[in-house]
């Protein structure tokens, strides 16, 4: 392990305790459940532009995880891996788009808004008798928070990415 | 705001007894097992004989069952809908009709299988709960560790994601009262957070973002300097100072867990009674 990769490791469990701080202070709750956090995706996409798409995954994947310890919500086995690790680890997508951050996040909260889309599918299959419809009513619920959440996370990650290479310009090789 | 009294990470109560103790690998374990099992059961006397027998385990572990039931909480919406749901548009249309609301019946058939899907969404959350209630998010993530060793041949870092993730256990509350000198500071400056619309909001947090980064990646060089100052060089040879190991109440969770299990499938797919 050289000097890069232990910068990485180290910088990524901050960013994930980060993720965990930041999912704690609402900005508004929805009255369906479901809220805006104060950009607490920020430090994943952050982590994901600075060292690129694996790096993100790995942020996401245990930002879920830790989510989970924190908050559990578990109501079918697929569900939880589709929620937690599946759903934060697909945010580091953006990290594949270093060059155009605002597509990167884009494409990272779309690829998260799918999971928890499937997720909500599975679990009505799950529970719900045959004949209703879960896709609208996932799509709906899910798109309620995911669209502002990810509209939030664009405008503020890019003005933290801003800020934080004026502070810390070291770029990782 | 308070954001300090979220400290205590996640749901974990400490006590001393046999189920705490147990390795966190054989609780992961048992707890999968428990999951296959409610899935596997089809009628009110499996879920019966599974409700006692966790019943006993939340006793064994000495947790109240007061926080069974405060598990639920968060999905009581959910439950709610399901058992509706199945009550109304299962389509079961045998079975003696008890009442008739307009066009909306409700049938015996329907009613048993609307309580017994929301009994296995609350068995579901209630043997999970267990877990967590249980297992100290340390001890799950060096179970998590050990588990993914032999995933590594296959590219799973699971040395590092068990470090990153200790990192972040450790440093939550470390991160929680910054951010909340940082909001306190901002907010004698002026800061205005619970106003305006969406927008205005998530603006408005840039002013404690900002230095809670600069804050959070200045510790993580701190950190990443010292440890390369100790000489770390990732999982490779490393040793520990506490050593998971296998004692004799795994092995009996183990044997038990197994057996129960196996005695299910069997009566399930073989016929037996």
């Amino acid at each position: 392990m050289n000097r890069q990769d232990l910068r990485r490791l180290v910088e990524i469990g901050f960013a994930v305790a980060l993720v965990a701080v930041l999912s704690n202070i609402r900005v508004y709750k929805l009255p369906q459940g479901g809220s805006i956090t104060a950009g607490s995706l920020v430090p994943i996409f952050y982590i994901a532009l600075r060292w690129g798409g694996k790096a993100g995954l790995l942020a996401g994947v245990l930002a879920g995880a830790v989510n989970y310890i924190l908050e559990p919500f578990f109501v079918h086995p697929v569900q939880v891996l589709l929620d937690y690790p599946v759903a934060f680890g697909l945010l580091g997508v953006a990290g594949f788009f270093q060059r155009s951050p605002v597509i990167g996040i884009i494409v990272g909260g779309l690829a998260r808004f799918l999971a928890h889309f499937v997720s909500g599918v599975v679990f009505f299959a799950a529970y719900a008798p045959e004949g209703t419809s879960p896709a609208i009513y996932s799509a709906v619920y899910n798109g309620s928070y995911m669209l502002p959440e990810v509209l939030i996370s664009i405008v503020l990650t890019l003005l933290v990415v801003r800020a934080m290479e004026r502070i810390r310009p070291v770029q990782p090789a | 705001m308070e954001l300090t009294r979220y400290v205590s990470i996640g749901q974990y109560l400490p006590r001393d007894s046999v189920v705490h103790r147990l390795d966190p690998r054989t609780k992961i374990g048992v707890t999968t097992l428990l999951m296959v099992v409610i899935f596997v059961i089809a009628d009110f006397t499996g879920y019966g004989l599974l409700a006692a027998s966790l019943v006993g385990l939340f006793l064994l572990a000495q947790i109240p069952l007061g926080y069974a039931a405060r598990g639920l909480r968060p999905i009581l919406f959910l439950l709610l809908l399901t058992f509706v749901l199945n009550l109304f548009f299962s389509g079961l249309r045998e079975g003696t009709p008890l009442v008739r609301l307009g066009p909306l019946v409700i049938t015996s058939e329907a009613l048993s299988r609307a309580a017994f899907i929301s009994l296995r969404l609350v068995l579901l959350v209630v043997a999970t709960s267990l877990f967590t209630y249980t297992t100290s998010p340390m001890a799950l993530t060096d179970g998590m560790e050990r588990l993914l060793r032999p995933f590594r041949r296959i590219g799973v870092p699971g040395h590092e994601l068990a470090m990153m993730m200790s990192i972040a256990l450790r440093f939550i509350p470390t991160l929680l009262e910054e951010t909340e000198r940082i909001m306190k500071a901002q907010m004698a400056r002026g800061a205005e957070f619970q106003r305006g619309n969406l927008l205005r909001r998530a603006r408005a947090m840039l002013p404690i973002l900002v230095p809670l980064f600069v804050s959070a990646f200045r510790r993580a060089d701190e950190l990443a300097l010292a440890m390369e100052a100790r000489a770390y060089r990732g999982g490779e040879g490393r040793t520990r100072m506490k050593e998971l190991a296998f004692a004799a109440r795994d092995a009996v969770a183990w044997i038990v867990s197994v057996f129960a299990t196996a005695v299910l499938l069997a009566s399930r797919w073989l016929g037996l009674p």
